[in-house]
């Protein structure tokens, strides 16, 4: 950029320079007319002339002097002392002036020196004067080159190049070098056209090529500086991060540090030898031990229970092998002795070359869960014996009725035989004993048959923990048929039962599965409740599954059926299509053959109603 | 006649039993169907009365509906009904006698009792078919034979009747006769009873 600008400056620095010349050389050619003009016209005479150009001549310094000829070469006047004879002048010069007079045209003489001198080279200026069309002599003005570059060339000029003024055949006239040799780098050629003559005008600026290093240098600085600018703002970023980072380290050591005081969990790192690391404090009062007692200890720990010390041994021998599961239940010693059952989950701890330093657990204390556990179960069983107890609630009113026709039956007869009695004792004698007899036997069986409900009731309500045993299928229907059909009664349902020959029997709670079978006959008598009365058939069929060795117990009746949107939550607690219903029937049910390892499952009845079927693992 | 509808064979079988004891003839139906078959054939009603223990719960056709039929017949005058009711049975038990039935009893009962109630439906049923006997026979009086017996019934002489109607004394005798005679009764005294 610099060497363009330099260019360009040369450029129009030597423009200039040519027209200064070029202007100077033609008001000194109008000048040397305007004698020329007063010669013709007479006005200036031979006497005169010297005194005219030597103005002339003190002006324009460049011209050495000015010789007048007449027609036929010969000397009129010159500004010289010495006169001067065409002889005098260069070759070039004569040349020149044979020209003029042949043409009568003013024309510059090609520069070159005077014959027998070298220097000074000289440019010479002929001038025809013409008086009309008739040559009456010229007028030569002599130029020095080397005083054009002088004169003409500003000195600021001539101080920063390296001027040469050269011929059409490019020889070096003269030049002008005050400044110093030209380096060539920024030169420029200008023509300058005269009359009969060109020259042309070079210039060779004394300026090298823009130097690197001082130009590197100062790039250097600019980038130097920038860079510490940017240092210096990268440095305050920088700072303001790390103030930044350091706050939020803090304040994450912070909240961590009570994230992990104030967290249920307690916390055990442990490296690689299974040496503690890090507790927390939550696990610190977990074991009742302070942390300065727990870190750096290598197993066995202080917490570890005496009685569980081989379990925890292989434990830990696991999780040096790496092959613990990351989850177990186990037990701890409080300080004081107390055992307490915990949960524990174990991780890697890798750091952050993902290389594993250590291990890293947190320990739940679930005994409070245990407890909660056993609250539920119990809570579960009540639930389940207020169902038994609703149920009996339910059909609490058949009970009733179905007592009121033994009873009924037994004070019919006995008032009748006492009737008997009296009559006879009022007729006197005549008793027919048979008769009474009769009676009192009916009245008897009718007794028993009362005795025979209570007890089917009796051994249903009884609560009792759930046991195994073998039961067989038949004498589990036969248990149940007394109080089913103390239902089906009240409802006017017919009952079917086919028990497949040669059943194996299962293994169970012959009291839950006779719940199930309760609940399940229960259901389906209420369910054929508005159906017409010759539908009205429930049906019991058990018999083995086809392909795994199950019994299954279907429990089949005609009646409304289930609709599809209660079908999802038939089984859930707490929900049931009865008014009066807890909705725990069917729940417990499942439960319950759960409990025995079967499956209940529900299906469409092809006859209309619903199928409800139960397997049962087979003992065989 | 005792009718006892009942669908427990041991129910029925005691019931008929303690009828016999206190001398009640009696008849036992194991449903209203039963019972119903029974009455069509039936040519008429025992003059001793009639009475019908029936039982609320019963399949097919229920003790109520049993009920119904029968005061749809116009029979519960001479059937008079007495609902046997199983526990929890009462509001409906009440609502049916309301509605004309003759009593009800809540089981276990007491059995001389009921016993006791069914000789006094028997009787109304009695009562009521002798109603119904002297209804049949003043429907065969001619309007002047019911003038005449009107004024009989109030004690008026043959005499006081005459004058009154403007007819003979000859005429007045005649009706009486042939109001005696369709009345079925031989005196006055025993008119005026019937139609008390």
């Amino acid at each position: 950029m610099e060497s363009n600008e330099r260019q360009e400056q040369l450029i129009a620095d030597s423009l200039w320079v040519e027209q200064t010349i070029r202007f100077q050389l033609s008001r000194d050619e109008e000048s040397i007319r305007l004698a020329g003009n007063d010669i013709v016209a007479g006005n200036l005479s031979k006497n005169k002339f010297r005194e005219r150009v030597a103005t002339l001549l003190r002006n324009s310094r460049e011209m050495r002097r000015i010789v007048w000829l007449d027609a036929h070469g010969k000397l009129v006047e010159s500004t010289d002392d010495v006169p001067v004879s065409l002889a005098d002048f260069s070759a070039p010069s004569r040349l020149a002036e044979t020209n003029v007079r042949k043409t009568m045209a003013a024309q510059y003489s090609q520069p070159a020196s005077p014959p027998g001198v070298n220097r000074p080279v000289q440019m010479d200026f002929h001038l025809p004067l013409l008086a009309g069309e008739r040559y009456i002599g010229s007028l030569i003005a002599s130029y020095s080159t080397a005083s054009i570059l002088d004169e003409m060339v500003p000195w600021w000029f001539a101080q920063d190049n390296e001027i040469l003024l050269a011929d059409g055949d490019d020889k070096v006239i003269d030049k002008r070098a005050s400044g110093g040799p030209g380096r060539g780098v920024y030169t420029h050629s200008r023509a300058l056209d005269l009359p009969g003559l060109t020259l042309t005008l070079r210039t060779n600026s004394v300026k090298s090529a823009p130097k690197l290093l001082p130009n590197l240098l100062v790039g250097s600085v600019i980038i130097l500086s920038i860079g510490l600018l940017w240092s210096l703002w990268a440095l305050w970023r920088d700072i303001n991060r790390r103030l930044a980072a350091e706050g939020a380290l803090r304040q994450q050591v912070s909240f961590r540090t009570a994230m992990e005081n104030s967290l249920l969990t307690g916390l055990r790192a442990r490296d690689l030898e299974g040496r503690v690391t890090y507790v927390n404090p939550a696990f610190c009062q977990m074991v009742g031990t302070p942390a300065e007692e727990l870190v750096g200890k290598k197993p066995p720990m202080p917490y570890w229970a005496p009685e569980a010390m081989d379990e925890y041994q292989e434990r830990f021998s696991q999780v040096l092998a790496g092959t613990v599961t990351p989850q177990f239940e186990t037990i701890f010693q409080r300080a004081g002795g107390e055992r307490f059952p915990v949960l524990i989950f174990e991780s890697p701890l890798v750091d952050d070359t993902g290389k594993q330093t250590g291990w890293m657990g947190s320990i739940l204390d679930i005994s409070d869960r245990k407890r909660v556990e056993a609250l539920n179960q119990q809570q579960q069983e009540k639930l389940q014996a207020g169902a038994r107890l609703s149920t009996m609630g339910e059909i609490a009113s058949t009970l009733a009725h179905e007592l009121n026709q033994p009873l009924a039956a037994i004070s019919s007869y006995t008032t009748g035989a006492l009737n008997l009695l009296n009559s006879s004792d009022a007729q006197s004698g005549a008793l027919d004993l048979n008769l009474l007899k009769s009676a009192l036997e009916k009245a008897g069986a009718q007794a028993q048959r009362a005795g025979q409900i209570i007890r089917s009731v009796h051994a249903f309500v009884k609560k009792r923990e759930p046991m195994r045993e073998t039961v067989a299928i038949q004498a589990l229907i036969d248990s149940v048929m007394p109080l089913v059909e103390l239902q089906a009664h009240q409802f006017f349902v017919v009952i079917q039962s086919s028990i497949a020959p040669a059943l194996p029997p299962v293994l169970g709670d012959h009291v839950l599965l006779e719940q199930v079978l309760l609940n399940l006959t229960r259901n389906a008598i209420e369910a054929m409740r508005n159906v017409p009365p010759q539908r009205r058939l429930l049906r019991i069929v058990a018999d083995e599954a086809a392909a795994t060795p199950n019994v299954v117990i279907s429990v089949i009746d005609q009646g409304h059926g289930i609709p599809d949107d209660v079908t999802d939550r038939l089984f859930s607690p707490f929900f049931s299509t009865k008014a009066e219903g807890m909705g725990m029937g069917l729940n417990i049910c499942r439960t319950a053959i759960e409990f025995h390892g079967g499956t209940l499952t529900h299906a469409n009845n092809p006859q209309g109603g619903t199928i409800f079927r139960f397997s049962l693992p087979s003992q065989k | 006649m005792l009718h006892i509808v009942d669908d427990e064979e041991v129910i029925r079988d005691s019931l008929l039993w303690l009828a016999r004891s206190r001398g009640i003839a009696a008849a036992a139906y194991e449903s209203g169907n039963a019972f119903l078959a029974s009455l069509d054939g039936k040519a008429e009603f025992d003059p001793q009365g009639e009475c019908v223990l029936l039982d609320v719960r019963m399949p097919v056709i229920s003790g109520v509906a049993l009920f119904e039929t029968l005061t749809m017949r116009d029979l519960a005058q001479r059937l008079p009904i007495i609902f046997l009711t199983g526990h929890g049975d009462v509001p409906m038990a009440v609502d049916t006698l309301k509605r004309g039935a003759f009593d009800f009893f809540e089981k276990p009962f007491n059995d001389n009792k009921l016993m006791d109630r069914v000789q006094e439906a028997l009787a109304a049923s009695q009562q009521a078919g002798a109603m119904a006997a002297v209804q049949t026979r003043l429907a065969a009086l001619s309007v002047r034979e019911r003038e005449v017996l009107g004024l009989v019934l109030d004690g008026k002489m043959n005499k006081v009747i005459a004058d009154q109607l403007g007819i003979s004394m000859r005429t007045v005798e005649v009706h009486r006769a042939h109001i005696f005679d369709k009345m079925e009764v031989k005196t006055a005294v025993e008119l005026a009873r019937l139609l008390k």
